[in-house]
């Protein structure tokens, strides 16, 4: 079992279509989560600079933030910021257009796309135009094993969360191919579930170090 | 004890299964703890629910007590019927465009053999209203309603809607299934009316199971729903459970 876990993927605040938890500390605790990367809903379901500083303003250590970018509209200067997230669907915007190319390029900070948002076909793309962009891809889903695979060789700068890489055996199927120096732990709760990707990681058929690492190295790395 | 109500061996067009086999299941089982988990053979669910079955029957022989049979009925197919040897008759309208209700599945309802149905929220195959009409139809026949409707949206109105039908069972699995609907369909229910179920090799068995394991729940709840109901449910005897 990892000694250290750390959750790429959580969200902070309400969400509009269901009563989940805002707070993610109480669920952390319950199932041995020690720090996550968090967004504040806001961003996503309401005004995203709004959620930004919402976000910002949380001042705990536990939760790394990890703000909304919309290009051009957001602002640039994110002092303390380790990764941005970006919504190229639910914000309108064309993730390998001019003005997200200029605003990734200009950040220079890994960027956490949902697979939901986009497609493995653009995120390649977007990998070939700006090959030194750190990607991280949340929620890639078990139904698109094989093009996130295909992502994955074309595209060394591209890590994937395993919280939804939900068919069996699925993880260890990605890491004999990428190594778990690719992949980091990540649930996407309260929206998604927490428990199980929890569970999956304490009972991985995979060597302690790189279980370590799925569970916090590699993200530490990343960021 | 810990009891599967709902998994499969074999492969499925969709999408990669990266392990397939009884035999990895059967690894992940020991891993964990699952005692014995009920199987449909995919190829059954698919085209070939003859063959898919004697695949599954194979299976259960293969590895004495770690594996039920749910055998698959086609309804287009009129798939032959055991009455004995099995955990039940799996139902999969959704892939055999045959609505739940549909007179063709007559002969599943006088076997009278539990029946595990996958249950989609508004599909017109496996709605959970659809649940309840044939509960009411068929009230000795025990009904698990695969996924409880599968989509968050539905878990509450799926548990409403058979509330008074106490021989329709909700079963845990599916890939929006989270501990905390767990724990709320537990409420909504009652923990007596709830089923671990995995849908392994489709998904992965740890995380299904994770779910129930890390749910917020009582021991007495987690117990229930982790493997007694589905033993009192089929009248599994405490050891071997095929």
């Amino acid at each position: 079992m990892p000694k250290y876990v750390f959750d790429a993927h959580r969200l902070v605040g309400p969400v509009p279509f269901d009563d989940l938890p805002s707070d993610p500390r109480g669920e952390m605790d319950r199932l041995g989560i020690d720090r996550a990367c968090v967004t504040h809903t806001l961003s996503l379901h309401s005004d995203p600079q709004a959620g930004n500083e919402a976000l910002l303003a949380l001042g705990d250590p536990r939760l790394v933030p990890v703000p909304v970018v919309v290009p051009g509209e957001t602002r640039d200067d994110w002092e303390g910021v380790r990764m941005i997230r970006l919504c190229p669907e639910r914000h309108r915007f064309d993730l390998t257009g001019p003005r997200a190319l200029r605003s990734l390029e200009a950040l220079g900070l890994p960027a956490a796309i949902d697979l939901d948002e986009t497609s493995p076909a653009q995120l390649r793309h977007l990998a070939e135009r700006l090959p030194g962009q750190r990607l991280l891809v949340l929620n890639p889903g078990y139904r698109r094993l094989r093009a996130l695979a295909e992502l994955m060789e074309e595209a060394p700068n591209v890590w994937a969360e395993i919280g939804t890489v939900n068919t069996q055996g699925g993880v260890e199927w990605l890491a004999a191919r990428f190594g778990a120096r690719r992949l980091v732990f990540g649930t996407g709760a309260p929206v998604s579930d927490d428990c199980g990707p929890r569970f999956l990681l304490d009972h991985l058929d995979l060597p302690a170090e790189d279980v370590e690492r799925i569970a916090a190295g590699t993200l530490e790395a990343l960021l | 004890m810990i009891l599967d109500a709902h998994g499969h061996v074999g492969t499925w067009p969709d999408f990669l299964i990266p392990n397939p086999t009884a035999e990895h299941l059967v690894a992940t089982m020991d891993r964990i703890g699952v005692d014995a988990m009920g199987i449909s053979h995919l190829l059954a669910v698919g085209p070939d629910a003859v063959r898919g079955n004697e695949l599954a029957m194979e299976i259960a022989e293969r590895f004495p007590g770690r594996f039920g049979v749910w055998q698959v009925y086609n309804p287009h197919h009129r798939t032959p019927l055991a009455r004995e040897g099995v955990w039940g008759v799996k139902l999969h309208p959704d892939v055999h465009q045959c609505r739940l209700d549909d007179p063709l599945y007559e002969p599943v309802w006088r076997l009278g053999l539990p029946v595990l149905a996958h249950g989609q929220t508004d599909s017109p195959w496996s709605d959970p209203a659809q649940f309840a009409a044939v509960a009411a139809r068929h009230p000795r026949v025990p009904l698990i309603m695969g996924h409880t409707g599968l989509w968050p949206y539905g878990f509450g109105r799926a548990a409403r809607l058979v509330a008074d039908h106490p021989n329709v069972y909700l079963d845990t699995c599916g890939s929006k299934m989270t501990g905390r609907w767990i724990a709320r369909l537990v409420e909504l229910a009652g923990a007596e009316r709830v089923l671990f179920g995995s849908d392994a090799c489709f998904l992965d068995l740890r995380t299904g199971y994770g779910r129930v394991a890390l749910a917020p729940l009582s021991d007495a709840d987690r117990a229930l729903v982790r493997g007694a109901n589905l033993a009192r449910l089929l009248g599994l005897p405490a050891g071997p459970h095929a």
